[in-house]
């Protein structure tokens, strides 16, 4: 237990689609450790964090994305999970938008970003319904591969570069996960 | 040489063979002049597809990295590489849309050819006749084709260039052939044009053929679900599209005087249209009497709950949206099969020529599972002959449609939270928990997602215990489907030209905020209430709810606090606050009939042989949204791809990338909103509206917010854009908690904002977005990217730009 409390918890286990049959082809992503994810998301240039309806079934996970947010990284608020920003007080840099129109400007390098500052350099997705965030991962894996992309999903992405196992089953695991993410980017 | 069409001189010719196709005999009989593109080839409407594309780009989702089409494959196209044949991700995207688009158009265009022999050699020719309030009477035909249908024959003529353009879009997804996306795209545009011509074609053989109800607003409210069978008769379910057969039965059963004794229901579409055969009024097709006896069992999506009840007796099937293992999940339950057309045979062996009692011999014997009998009127009569006499024959067999408690709980302690069966269920049900909760003896999990479960299936197929879940589901739930029992409007046909009259001026100034159209089936991403729900939002506000098919079913199944459905709530008037139910499938024509109908009726546009002009039309003025909720067929593909080359949008649930193609405009791109002022050929700039074409919602609420936007259309005036507006800013109220972030980009005058915003809208414009206010005359001097102007005429067609005389 204490050996697992200092290598952090294994997010790379249980590397298949949640929807089995989403195998698109030979590129798939990898598995990382939260530690790893959280060094690569503070290093983007222009990160965005794409959130979307699933945290109004894990409350917790606002709170957590806020935390995110906090540190500079604009959200956002895919489907209507702004409300949950809005219930919590915490709008400084959430954006509203669908992540089907979202995902549409990101295959453009000439669009400007939300906040009119240029394109991102790495999109990080989490409480997505899977089918449709696997599809826009797929959109940018094919039509604009100079954005990094990153799931800190409960889910394995497949179309992401970088991802989780599956932890749709240990809840427990997959907080600590995603706030030993958060901590890395803290450092 | 020809001068003009219908007319021709010969002068000084010699050794000159004419050949006279057809004679043009419409110039006497149709006023309105010949459009440019009457029966538009492949390439015809091009440039309008390309205006589409370049304004909504073509946006994939590839489901598949690699190309496997040829014998060169599986290619790598990842990162939009190209393959062996030189075609790229997009392209191979494009194919396969196309492919898609094919399919559902193919559905329902043979089922409109199926339609037109049967008719034909059951009927004979007749008038086309849709009566006396529906002068413009096949709106899409007359814009596609330029002539107008006058008998049931002339038909033949729209079924032979739908043929025809069926095979030249499909030899061109021929590894070798077309390469280009936006090429792929403008034939996929192409192929839905097609498409609602089929529908339409399909939709008015049917009405005239079998004189079902011709703009009925008054349609009855009649009864749905299986709990409406009567399980004291032989109960016979028709499961599919294609009416023939199930009306078969009907008059058999008329004719001889059978019904206390069968129960005849539908399921999917056959269930609408066998249904609207017993409500026609005038003159009769089929033996009066019929009334409202067959019943509606239910949508596609409820077929396994249905078929695992032990209501049904025997099952007709026919064709589109019949599910692949009808036969064995009825051969468990010994229901006997009868198959009765040839698109779908399952197998079966062949009984048409043989003699009726033998067959019902074999069936009701269990010698058999099943029959194919591809004549309509014999599949019809063994079908109730077997209803009736198999039904004590069932009754013998003890047939265990369920399994028992002590199955259930055997069969829930084989669970070992593998958790496999979450990995392939799509609305995500975590099955493992249900079982475990049932397990300590709690069923409501059970019992509380037995409606999201789109009943598909595949958790038996992986689970490694072999559990049998859908079992599970129905033992846990048992007498739902068995007592279900709700109201729903009977399909009323098309729109009536004076509804037309009443409302177009309306939804062109924007005072009727907007058409909204559910269609679609049985894939909801949250259950089948979400259709109720969207439903409901939009009438509630007074917008024209437009329905059909299985979503029409599906949001019957519902009540308010008075215990009351949609249908029971509200008229069904093509009007603002009405929901009508246009009919089945192929009824969804009349949706776009109708936004047709109000640029030709209200607005006196000439629509014949006129496509590209009536899709600006409407896609500039008439503010109507499409909403796919369940759509889960290529059907569902073909019909959203022509709703938007008819200039609709078009909104759809999160399963639907898998269509992989949608239609994104750039909203950040100024030169992409750019329009003729028809009235003097200047070009304009104006508010993305609508924004998008084809938009994936992630959640109803998202749904819901962008079917309101994409109802805004640059003609608007400030009364109807205020209400708009109102609507738009009052849903995101309403379930995202804050005003939208571009509110804003709509607001062209301080008349257009809505009154109960309009002071702190006014502070934002002047705060946020730095716009110049005049506080004291409330007036707003500069910042809107265009003046609010009620002759404004845009238009995205240079030959509309109005010529002075």
């Amino acid at each position: 237990m204490a050996a697992e409390v200092k290598k952090g918890i294994d997010t790379t286990k249980n590397p298949i689609p949640f929807e089995m049959a989403q195998v698109p082809g030979p590129e798939q992503a990898k598995c990382y450790m939260p530690k790893v994810m959280g060094a690569i998301i503070k290093k983007a240039k222009r990160p965005l964090l794409v959130v979307g309806a699933e945290l109004f079934d894990d409350p917790i996970m606002f709170d957590k994305m806020i935390e995110i947010g906090k540190m500079g990284i604009p959200i956002a608020a895919t489907a209507h999970s702004v409300k949950g920003f809005v219930e919590r007080g915490y709008l400084e840099n959430v954006y509203q938008i669908g992540l089907h129109p979202l995902t549409s400007n990101l295959r453009f390098s000439d669009w400007m970003g939300m906040d009119g500052k240029g394109q991102y350099d790495a999109v990080i997705f989490m409480g997505i319904f899977y089918k449709f965030a696997n599809a826009m991962f797929s959109t940018l894996k094919n039509f604009n591969r100079d954005i990094k992309r990153i799931s800190i999903d409960r889910y394995y992405h497949i179309n992401a570069n970088m991802t989780f196992g599956n932890m749709a089953f240990t809840p427990d695991d997959y907080h600590a996960a995603v706030d030993e993410v958060i901590a890395a980017m803290k450092k | 040489m020809a001068t003009k069409e219908g007319s021709f001189s010969v002068e000084d010719m010699k050794n000159v063979q004419i050949n006279i196709g057809a004679v043009v005999k419409e110039a006497d009989e149709w006023d309105q002049e010949m459009g440019p593109h009457p029966k538009p080839g492949v390439a015809t409407l091009r440039s309008w597809d390309h205006m589409i594309a370049n304004r909504y780009k073509i946006m994939y989702a590839p489901a598949d990295d690699t190309c496997t089409l040829c014998t060169y494959g599986p290619c790598d196209l990842t990162g939009n590489k190209r393959g062996a044949c030189g075609i790229d991700q997009a392209g191979a995207c494009g194919k396969i849309v196309l492919i898609a688009c094919l399919m559902g158009t193919c559905a329902h265009s043979a089922h409109g050819r199926h339609l037109y022999h049967w008719c034909m050699d059951k009927f004979g020719d007749m008038k086309f006749d849709m009566g006396d309030e529906i002068l413009v009477d096949s709106p899409l035909y007359q814009t596609i084709m330029g002539t107008k249908p006058r008998s049931f024959k002339d038909f033949n003529e729209g079924l032979y260039y739908l043929e025809e353009g069926v095979v030249q879009l499909l030899a061109a997804t021929h590894t070798g052939q077309e390469g280009a996306y936006i090429d792929f795209e403008s034939k996929a545009l192409h192929a839905g044009m097609l498409d609602l011509l089929g529908m339409e074609i399909c939709d008015m053989l049917q009405i005239v053929a079998y004189n079902m109800p011709r703009g009925a607003a008054d349609a009855p409210i009649i009864e749905i679900g299986m709990g409406t069978m009567d399980q004291s008769k032989g109960v016979l379910i028709a499961y599919g599209h294609n009416l023939a057969a199930g009306a078969e039965a009907m008059i058999y059963a008329e004719e001889n005087g059978l019904w206390d004794k069968v129960d005849i229901g539908g399921v999917c579409c056959t269930a609408h249209d066998l249904n609207r055969i017993g409500l026609g009024k005038g003159e009769a097709k089929v033996p009066a009497g019929i009334g409202m006896k067959p019943k509606v069992a239910g949508a596609i999506g409820w077929w396994r709950k249905m078929v695992r009840s032990g209501v049904m007796d025997c099952v007709m099937v026919d064709e589109q949206c019949v599910w692949c293992d009808v036969l064995a999940d009825s051969q468990k339950r010994k229901i006997p099969v009868i198959a009765t057309t040839d698109k779908i045979m399952l197998g079966l062996v062949d009984r048409t020529n043989d003699p009726i009692d033998a067959i019902v011999d074999d069936l009701v014997n269990f010698k058999v599972p099943g029959v194919a009998i591809l004549d309509p009127a014999k599949a019809g009569i063994v079908g109730i002959k077997t209803a009736i006499a198999v039904k004590p024959k069932r009754a013998e067999a003890h047939i265990q449609n369920l399994i028992t408690e002590a199955q259930f709980q055997e069969q829930i302690k084989k669970c070992t939270t593998c958790n496999d069966c979450a990995f392939v269920c799509p609305p995500h049900i975590r099955i493992s928990k249900l079982i475990a909760d049932a397990v300590k003896g709690d069923m409501t999990t059970f019992s509380n997602t037995y409606e999201i479960c789109v009943g598909c299936g595949r958790c038996e197929q992986v689970c490694p215990q072999g559990i049998n879940i859908l079992d599970l589901f129905e033992f846990a739930n048992r007498q739902v489907v068995k007592n279900q029992k709700f109201k729903m409007r009977s399909g009323r046909g098309p729109a009536r030209d004076t509804e037309i009259r009443a409302v177009g001026a309306p939804i062109v100034l924007g005072t009727i905020p907007g058409v909204i159209a559910l269609v679609g089936c049985s894939n909801y991403p949250n259950g089948t209430k979400e259709a109720y729900d969207i439903a409901k939002e939009f009438v509630d506000r007074g917008y024209i709810v437009v329905t059909s098919g299985c979503m029409a079913m599906d949001m019957s199944l519902y009540t308010d606090a008075d215990g009351k459905t949609i249908w029971e709530q509200y008229p069904g008037g093509f009007d603002g606050r009405n929901i009508c139910n246009t009919g089945s499938c192929v009824s969804n024509a009349n949706i776009g009939d109708a936004a047709i109908k109000v640029s030709t009726i209200f607005a006196h546009r000439n629509h014949r042989g006129n496509f590209d002009d009536i899709a600006d039309y409407i896609l500039n003025k008439v503010g109507a949204c499409g909403v796919a909720w369940g759509a889960y067929s290529q059907k569902a593909a073909a019909i959203a791809t022509g709703c938007n080359r008819l200039g609709i949008p078009v909104v759809v649930q999160p399963h639907s990338v898998m269509y992989r193609r949608s239609f994104m405009g750039r909203t950040d791109k100024p030169e992409d909103w750019m329009v003729i002022d028809a009235r003097d050929g200047k070009m304009q700039q104006i508010e993305p509206a609508p924004e998008a074409m084809l938009y994936i919602a992630e959640t109803k609420e998202e749904a819901m917010l962008e079917m309101a936007k994409l109802c805004f259309r640059p003609s608007d005036n400030s009364i109807g854009r205020g209400i708009k507006l109102t609507h738009y800013c009052d849903i995101s109220m309403k379930y995202f908690g804050k005003l939208p972030d571009d509110w804003h980009i709509f607001v062209r005058d301080v008349k257009d904002l809505p009154l109960v915003y309009k002071e702190d809208m006014m502070k934002t414009l002047e705060s946020k977005f730095g716009w110049k206010i005049d506080w004291k005359a409330k007036k707003i001097l500069s910042g809107p990217l265009r003046p609010a102007d009620v002759s404004f005429d845009p238009t995205n067609l240079a030959r509309k730009i109005r010529t002075k005389k």
